[in-house]
């Protein structure tokens, strides 16, 4: 009974609403009628009150809240993902945009808003960047005191590549061989006093290094003998260390470092000679010049150099 | 009967809503302005104030753009659940429910909609009538005869059966019928 006066009474309302009056709908439910009449007449009278609207105060003052909350998301994604900012967000939109420049207090699409949005983007992309060149140049930093099994070894190498792969002169290449060179002696002996064992491959891009830098072409004449001169002093001076070092090399690997002393003999007896006879040819060609002519610039050709036997395992 | 002003089509309204999880701020806006009145109303027959309605309205608003990507189901069941919970929070706050309407918004809306004091009076008294059924009445009450809905879409909206919703239409008006009767002595 009471399921069917409740449908009964739904029914009606849907009824009145196409049209119907109370009294047409209830001359099907004679019956009801007492019940139903007065709380259709209710729901009538409630339908008829006049609906309460917001003024446009408080909804020009809650779509300033909005877009203050709208601005305030943007921001925060903005410098949350360091980029620049999507124009799509943040540029003025036509149909809402519009309405709202009548309301002249909304802030959010003025082109003020978008400069402090594109201000604070800027600053965390410049930060971003800033912080990303520390972290690089730190660990570079600490990459340099790095030796082979380190975690930073591999940068290590990286960055002397990569120097060396921005220098462009010869002379420049050269230096940064020798300087290579000098590196992978000091690695070798700070691997040998860690683990007191020889790192063949150490010695072989130590002297490989050094090596390539006397073949470096297109070398000015004027600055081949200072080249020749630092190779000289380098090759010396590694050949002290491996002679130091020798005794704390275990036997079995002594033969190699002996090997790596003969090529350094080798090499400093040969340059010695380069020396003498660049001496005597630039001895010779200002003895025969006339003192007018400006003697021609030579290209240095560095001789190559023969390797002593047994030094197989370098090659 | 008036019936349901329906200015978006679902098939608009879901478009809107779409570019708006997509932080799309003119489809944002948008919506907002679409709701706040449907809201506005909804909220005004459960509050003391047309001042608390418009606060509790824009508060809706942005727990709207707040939560709005996880948005799942029926958007307007959402959104007026998410008012109904502010109505709930707002009497939590205040612990207290008055049945006073401020002198000031009658006033006020004498002024608005050029009435008789004696209309005026009548409809303040089916508002506060309304005021004083319970929760869930109130917004069957509202979105039924005020908002214009049929009771399926009551029911999507306030998460219940067609039939249960009929049961609390019939309940409701009973009880205000019965608040007239007293009132006017004849019980």
């Amino acid at each position: 009974m009471e399921q069917n006066i409740e449908l009964l009474l739904d029914n009606c309302i849907d009824e009145i609403r196409k049209g119907k009056s109370i009294d047409e709908c209830l001359a099907d439910y004679p019956q009801y009628e007492d019940v139903l009449k007065p709380l259709l007449q209710l729901a009538v009278q409630i339908e008829n009150l006049p609906q309460p609207n917001p003024s446009s105060e408080a909804l020009s003052s809650a779509l300033i809240n909005l877009g203050k909350e709208m601005e305030r998301n943007t921001a925060a994604a903005e410098i949350s993902e360091a980029i620049v900012p999507s124009q799509r967000d943040v540029l003025p939109q036509k149909g809402f945009a519009a309405s709202m420049k009548k309301r002249k207090t909304f802030s959010f699409f003025s082109e003020g808003s978008f400069r402090n949005v594109f201000r604070k983007s800027k600053l965390a992309w410049a930060l971003s960047t800033f912080l990303f060149f520390a972290v690089v140049l730190s660990a570079v930093t600490v990459s340099a005191n790095s030796v082979p099994g380190d975690i930073l070894y591999p940068l290590k190498l990286a960055t002397e590549k990569v120097k060396f792969f921005l220098t462009f002169d010869s002379y420049g290449k050269a230096e940064l061989r020798l300087n290579f060179s000098d590196k992978r002696l000091n690695e070798l002996v700070e691997v040998l006093q860690q683990s007191k064992t020889l790192d063949t491959s150490l010695l072989k891009d130590m002297l490989d290094e050094a090596k390539l830098a006397l073949e470096e072409n297109e070398i000015p004449v004027e600055k081949a003998s200072i080249l020749t001169a630092k190779l000289n002093h380098v090759n010396a001076y590694q050949k002290t260390v491996l002679e130091n070092i020798r005794p704390e090399v275990q036997a079995t690997d002594r033969k190699i470092v002996d090997d790596a002393i003969n090529v350094c003999d080798m090499r400093s007896r040969w340059m010695r000679r380069m020396m003498n006879e660049e001496y005597q040819e630039q001895y010779d060609e200002q003895d025969t010049t006339p003192q007018s002519q400006t003697p021609n610039r030579k290209r240095h050709q560095p001789k190559r150099m023969q390797w002593g036997e047994g030094c197989d395992w370098m090659r | 009967m008036k019936s349901k002003a329906k200015d978006l089509t679902d098939e608009e309204l879901h478009q809107i809503v779409e570019k708006a999880k997509a932080k799309d701020n003119r489809a944002l806006g948008r919506l907002c302005e679409h709701f706040y009145s449907k809201i506005y109303r909804f909220i005004y027959y459960r509050v003391n104030s047309i001042e608390d309605a418009e606060d509790l309205t824009s508060e809706v608003c942005l727990r709207v753009v707040k939560s709005l990507p996880e948005q799942k189901g029926l958007f307007y069941a959402w959104i007026f659940r998410i008012a109904s919970n502010m109505i709930t929070d707002y009497y939590r706050r205040r612990a207290v429910r008055s049945n006073v309407t401020s002198t000031g918004d009658l006033i006020e809306e004498m002024v608005d909609e050029k009435r008789t004091t004696g209309e005026l009076l009548e409809q303040q008294e089916l508002r506060q009538a309304i005021k004083h059924l319970t929760e869930e009445q109130q917004q069957v009450i509202v979105l039924k005869f005020i908002e214009g809905y049929d009771t399926d879409e009551v029911a999507d909206l306030v998460g219940k059966s067609a039939g249960a919703v009929r049961a609390i239409q019939f309940r409701a008006l009973t009880v205000l019928r019965n608040m007239y009767v007293r009132k006017d002595g004849k019980s």
